[in-house]
């Protein structure tokens, strides 16, 4: 057997090292430069362990704007959406699974176009019409335009349609409830989905620049994709490290949550199929 | 920056959408609002109610954090006004920013716009004329103000900005590395001697290689270099464009011809992604000499290891640059009291004291002429000469074109510009191409 099977092991090994790397990279670069003084950030040819390790960075960034509202505003801006997208994405993905009603096609038509438009083409009727109900700078218009989510809907409803009629037609015969059906049953059967859509939607909308630039003009209510854009000078030289160590704070939450979650999303995927 | 190109033309798009059917402000009743503010700033700090304004900036990092200070130090110093300060992102973003606030009424009371974006929000009727407030009772002597910095805050008569963060741009230079080749540390003086220079300090092949001379390929730089050549940009009025003829064309000539030789880099990258590239370039001895801001001064002298220079950039007919950087504008929407409390920040943000504390923390120009003649500056341009380059430049400066179409024109011959560069086109055409299009913009 062995001296191929080693081989090809190794080669294997070897592979998957390769495209881990290709993928840390970027935020092991970010890490060091975040440490890194600015007369080395710029060093030709660039220096790997930094000289001096300057922890301070990490202050400065953080000091260098409101940020500790920032970090309240992306948290509960993202959360209340993903809430707000649970909310109205299980029943609508359990309807879709589980019902023949009339219209249902067209219905659930509709929801894929929804998913194939992207924010940029509706943003600008949302704002007039945010700017006409006076929302503008709350935090309304950075929750409401997302509060269902066609991708969600459409997620879930592959899972909802992957659990067997039968336990559904046992528990009616038990005589429960469709929101005890959706409780008892579909959820859990749909938890890696769940948790997979849910890092998915609290992601895209933790990092999110485009949509809370337009929305605020004040910092009550932005974001902290904002202020770390607001670290790199427009005019005059860029402090680079202490825009990585800002995205370092933006990104370990992320990060953190990747990691804990990872088996479930792992699962997801293999259950759903989606690739 | 493709992305960020896309964000300030969506902006842009609600701008002009949303404004429709809104008019600019008559010219009578805005005056008669400032002069009734410019009265009604005295009682306010006398124990009127205390009135809060908005003021958008566009300053990131160090400076911005400069700005914030200041911001601080005003609200602590008096009772009268609280301001609140907005980062709004850089000069694209702000400029985009402030339209489509305009459009949905959610505006500044204060804010700094790019000198060459002035025409573009003074045409539409969005300033307040600054005069009744100088001339009014909480009034400041204008002609303090350096004369040289003062070309883009005029729009048909009315005086609707103040200078604030101005820079221009200055030949930067590796004195060890001229030095080291023997030539001299001062810098050239003239193209020829530029082109010169760069000869001699391009030398090596790979990662060895370094470069005499390189800038950003940007619209400052070929104004500077058309200035230079005895040309301009557009005629005086802003009605026609000018730049199309033999003295346009020299600059990129002069750019191609280098670069082809290898005596010049193009630094990689869109927008200020370039600049960043060039000042790196430059502070790690790949690149002799640079063109860029007065505002990156004290970034350089913080990261170079070796002995920096300033000089004026080279003369061809004539020595020439335009200025840079932001002006303070208000905004004629805002209320009467508003706009009183919106006067008294600005003239304070501009006091000959403050000018010259921010010019030495950020490098940009102290605004005031009494503010060159105070002791803090007079101590930093003995202690650190490069400083003083610029001020004694701006009498070859010349203001960035006053149009309301020049925002979108300049972008249109940056890409001629680049089109030249990579051989897609002559000079002459390209710029007649900008040139035509540029009539279009400006009518």
């Amino acid at each position: 057997m062995s001296a191929v099977r080693w081989f090809r092991k190794g080669a294997e090994i070897l592979a998957l090292a390769g495209i881990a790397l290709m993928f840390v990279f970027p935020f092991l670069w970010m890490t060091l430069t975040a440490l890194k003084g600015m007369d080395e950030v710029h060093v030709f040819p660039p220096t790997w362990i930094p000289e001096q390790i300057l922890w301070e960075n990490f202050a400065q960034a953080w000091g260098s704007g409101p940020f500790l509202t920032y970090f309240f505003n992306s948290i509960f801006v993202a959360v209340a959406i993903l809430v707000l997208q649970i909310v109205t994405g299980v029943p609508a993905a359990y309807a879709f699974a589980r019902y023949r009603f009339r219209g249902s096609k067209v219905l659930f038509a509709l929801t894929l176009i929804a998913l194939m438009i992207p924010p940029q083409l509706t943003f600008l009727p949302v704002f007039i019409q945010m700017s006409e109900w006076d929302l503008l700078n709350t935090y309304l218009p950075l929750i409401l335009p997302y509060a269902a989510s066609a991708f969600g809907i459409f997620l879930l409803r592959q899972a909802f349609m992957q659990v067997p009629e039968e336990l559904i037609e046992a528990a009616r015969l038990d005589k429960a409830s469709e929101w005890q059906i959706i409780w008892t049953i579909m959820l859990p059967m749909a938890k890696p989905v769940l948790i997979t859509f849910g890092l998915f939607s609290f992601i895209y909308h933790w990092n999110d620049y485009f949509w809370p630039l337009v929305m605020t003009n004040n910092d009550a209510f932005r974001t902290l994709p904002l202020g770390i854009a607001m670290l790199k000078s427009s005019e005059g030289s860029i402090y680079w490290n202490i825009v990585m160590a800002g995205n370092v704070i933006l990104v370990l939450p992320i990060l953190l949550m990747f990691f804990m979650a990872q088996r479930q999303i792992i699962r997801a995927f293999v259950y759903s199929g989606v690739k | 920056m493709k992305k960020q190109s896309w964000i300030i033309a969506a902006l842009t798009a609600v701008s002009m959408l949303a404004g429709c059917g809104q008019q600019a402000q008559p010219a009578g009743t805005s005056a008669d609002h400032a002069s009734h503010g410019a009265g009604s700033a005295d009682a306010g700090a006398i124990g009127g109610q205390k009135v809060t304004i908005d003021f958008w900036y566009s300053l990131g990092g160090k400076n911005g954090e400069i700005v914030k200070a200041m911001v601080d130090e005003f609200n602590q110093s008096q009772q009268a006004v609280e301001v609140k300060a907005t980062y709004q992102g850089n000069y694209y973003d702000n400029h985009a920013k402030v339209l489509a606030a305009l459009a949905t009424n959610t505006q500044p009371d204060v804010t700094m716009v790019e000198i060459a974006s002035i025409a573009a929000f003074a045409d539409a009727g969005a300033l307040e004329d600054l005069k009744p407030f100088a001339e009014g009772q909480n009034g400041t002597d204008m002609q303090d103000y350096i004369p040289g910095l003062l070309g883009n805050s005029y729009w048909q008569d009315k005086f609707v900005a103040l200078p604030f963060n101005r820079s221009t741009p200055l030949l930067y230079v590796n004195r060890d590395m001229l030095k080291k080749a023997g030539l001299n540390p001062e810098g050239p003086k003239t193209w020829d001697e530029l082109r010169e220079f760069s000869k001699k300090l391009s030398q090596g092949k790979g990662d060895a290689q370094t470069w005499g001379f390189s800038t950003p390929i940007d619209i400052w730089f070929y104004e500077a270099l058309t200035f230079q050549a005895g040309g301009e940009i557009l005629s005086e009025d802003g009605k026609q464009v000018k730049f199309n003829d033999d003295k346009g064309t020299a600059p990129i000539q002069f750019w191609s011809d280098m670069i082809k030789e290898q005596s010049m880099k193009m630094p990689p990258g869109e927008k200020y992604d370039a600049w960043d590239v060039a000042e790196a370039d430059f502070t790690n001895q790949k690149v002799g000499m640079i063109f860029t801001s007065t505002g990156s001064l004290n970034g350089i002298l913080e990261k170079a290891k070796f002995d920096v220079g300033t000089a004026f950039l080279p003369a061809k007919e004539s020595f020439g640059v335009p200025t840079g950087g932001a002006n303070l504008v208000m905004l004629s929407k805002s209320t009467p009291e508003e706009k009183a409390g919106a006067w008294a920040f600005m003239k304070w943000l501009t006091e000959s004291d403050r000018t010259a504390k921010f010019s030495k923390e950020t490098g940009y120009m102290p605004v005031r002429t009494s503010a060159l003649e105070s002791e803090p500056m007079k101590s930093l341009y003995a202690e650190k000469p490069q400083f003083k380059v610029a001020i004694d430049q701006l009498q070859y400066a010349k203001p960035r074109p006053m149009a309301p179409g020049y925002k979108e024109l300049q972008e249109t011959i940056m890409s001629e510009i680049q089109r030249t560069i990579l051989g897609q086109a002559t000079p002459q055409d390209a710029l007649n191409k900008a040139a035509e299009k540029g009539q279009k913009l400006l009518k």
